[in-house]
């Protein structure tokens, strides 16, 4: 201690001598970097430009934020919004829809918030901002963390809840709104926000706070619809989650859906095979996972559970070959298509 | 009141365990559930349960030590995937919450202020 306290003194006495160069060099420093940083509006792709030049859609309701609840007022903005105005979407599906149940009138920020505000962070996390919305009847997309992605969404007629750090990285303000519009021509966005119905936000100011949450956001969509231009993987993994908390039949219409639209997709037809075998109709899994295994010969777990459904008919030939070609292909289901092959 | 809670947390996470079996079985029998062809490491489909279900008391357990009511976090912690269920598990305390803009100091205020004027940040309404 002794030794020690002398050494202190002096290291003190040079922070005393070294600290106002080390200040005017910090505000420097910081300088340098705001300027450097200057908002600049986002690159957008050629296609963009090929949207619709203004979009609003202002049937989307509004529910002011309290306190800390952005989180519950966003989520119910976006569950109040009637997906039937959206144009252009297929009516094959709107059938289907018309038969679910319309009982999501009396959703308010006020009875989300016990269902996804944690009081101890004051605010709410992004898983439960998509398992509330499952808990409604609503499948949550998670969309490509684009600006192009964000105006496709807008123009096809979904308003797409964003995260955003209104404030730096150093001391963050987390914060969800609800894009509702766009200006490509004036570079302006419109959002639901906080307590503002209406904000106008230039692209570039959104951005810089947007890309704080890698450009996190989501749309619903209620089953049998399917946003344009989600990608396929979390196509399949937003269905698929809805799928184990309401079950087989709630998401059946969803993989038709999403097979009718996305073709390539070798795992939305997989799991249609699924539902389909699930809800007793063999011959239309049968026919799911055969194109399963047209979209990608080297989808494994498709041709295992082709295999599986010939055995379980006891038509041997054919579980074989099926079974043959997964316990061929290297991947983690090989193993237990050998056990399948070894037991006949 | 410890006691409480820990007997609570028991007491949950035996509903959970017991609450989650039925689904496991309406499952396509026989046949390679969607589920467990999207999780990316399969190595043994038992464990993965198992995991599965720890990782959704562990989550339980913290959402009621963060103040969520009791009989709203049952239903919360079932609603999410098994995905966002071991995501919430491993980091809620580092995870962003969204609340909206809150007072900030005065130091940040000068700071946010000029970020705010260059469109760098959206904290005052009064910038723009």
């Amino acid at each position: 201690m002794f030794f020690r306290l002398p050494a202190k003194r002096r290291w003190h006495k040079s922070i005393q001598q070294n600290a106002r160069p080390a200040g005017v060099l910090l505000c420097c420093a910081l300088l340098a970097v705001l300027l450097s940083g200057c908002a600049t509006s986002p690159a957008l792709q050629q296609s963009t430009y090929q949207l619709p030049e203004h979009v609003e859609l202002e049937n989307v309701p509004f529910y002011p934020q309290e306190k800390y609840q952005c989180g519950p007022a966003a989520l119910a903005t976006v569950l109040n919004y009637s997906p039937a105005t959206i144009p252009g979407s297929s009516s094959a599906w709107t059938a289907t829809q018309a038969q679910g149940s319309e009982r999501n009138t009396t959703i308010t920020a006020t009875n989300l918030v016990p269902q996804v505000f944690i009081p101890g962070r004051d605010g709410s996390v992004q898983p439960e901002m998509l398992a509330t919305a499952r808990r409604h009847q609503r499948i949550a997309y998670p969309i490509r963390p684009t600006f192009d992605a964000l105006l496709e969404h807008v123009a096809e007629g979904y308003p797409v809840v964003v995260m955003q750090n209104l404030s730096l990285p150093a001391w963050p303000m987390w914060h969800y709104a609800v894009v509702i519009g766009y200006d490509l021509p004036d570079e302006t966005l419109v959002l639901r926000s906080g307590e503002t119905r209406r904000q106008a936000s230039s692209f570039a100011r959104f951005d810089s706070t947007w890309a704080r949450s890698q450009r996190w956001g989501f749309v619903l969509a209620k089953p049998g619809r399917i946003p344009a231009g989600i990608t396929p993987k979390r196509a399949v993994d937003a269905i698929s989650d809805y799928e184990s908390v309401h079950g087989i039949r709630a998401t059946l219409s969803s993989w038709q859906a999403l097979v009718a639209k996305q073709p390539q997709n070798a795992m939305a037809y997989f799991a249609l095979g699924n539902a389909y075998y699930a809800l007793d109709r063999p011959e239309k899994a049968e026919q799911a996972f055969k194109l399963a295994t047209a979209a990608d010969s080297t989808l494994g777990v498709a041709w295992l559970n082709l295999g599986l459904l010939y055995q379980a008919q006891g038509n041997t030939p054919k579980a074989r070959q099926a079974l043959e070609k997964a316990a061929e292909l290297p991947g983690q289901w090989q193993q237990k298509a050998r056990t399948a092959l070894d037991k006949r | 009141m410890p006691y409480l809670r820990r007997y609570v947390a028991m007491l949950l996470i035996a509903v959970l365990m017991i609450s989650s079996l039925p689904v496991a079985a309406a499952q396509t029998a026989g046949l390679v559930t969607t589920q467990s062809a999207l999780q990316a490491d399969t190595a043994s489909s038992d464990r993965e349960r198992i995991n599965d279900v720890l990782a959704r008391a562990d989550v339980q357990d913290q959402l009621l030590a963060q103040g969520v009511s009791v009989d709203q976090v049952q239903e919360r912690v079932a609603a999410l995937s098994d995905a966002e269920a071991k995501q919430m598990a491993d980091r809620l305390d580092a995870m962003p919450a969204g609340a909206g803009v809150v007072g900030a100091l005065f130091a940040v205020f000068v700071i946010l202020l000029v970020t705010d004027i260059l469109g760098l940040t959206n904290v005052f309404p009064f910038t723009r």
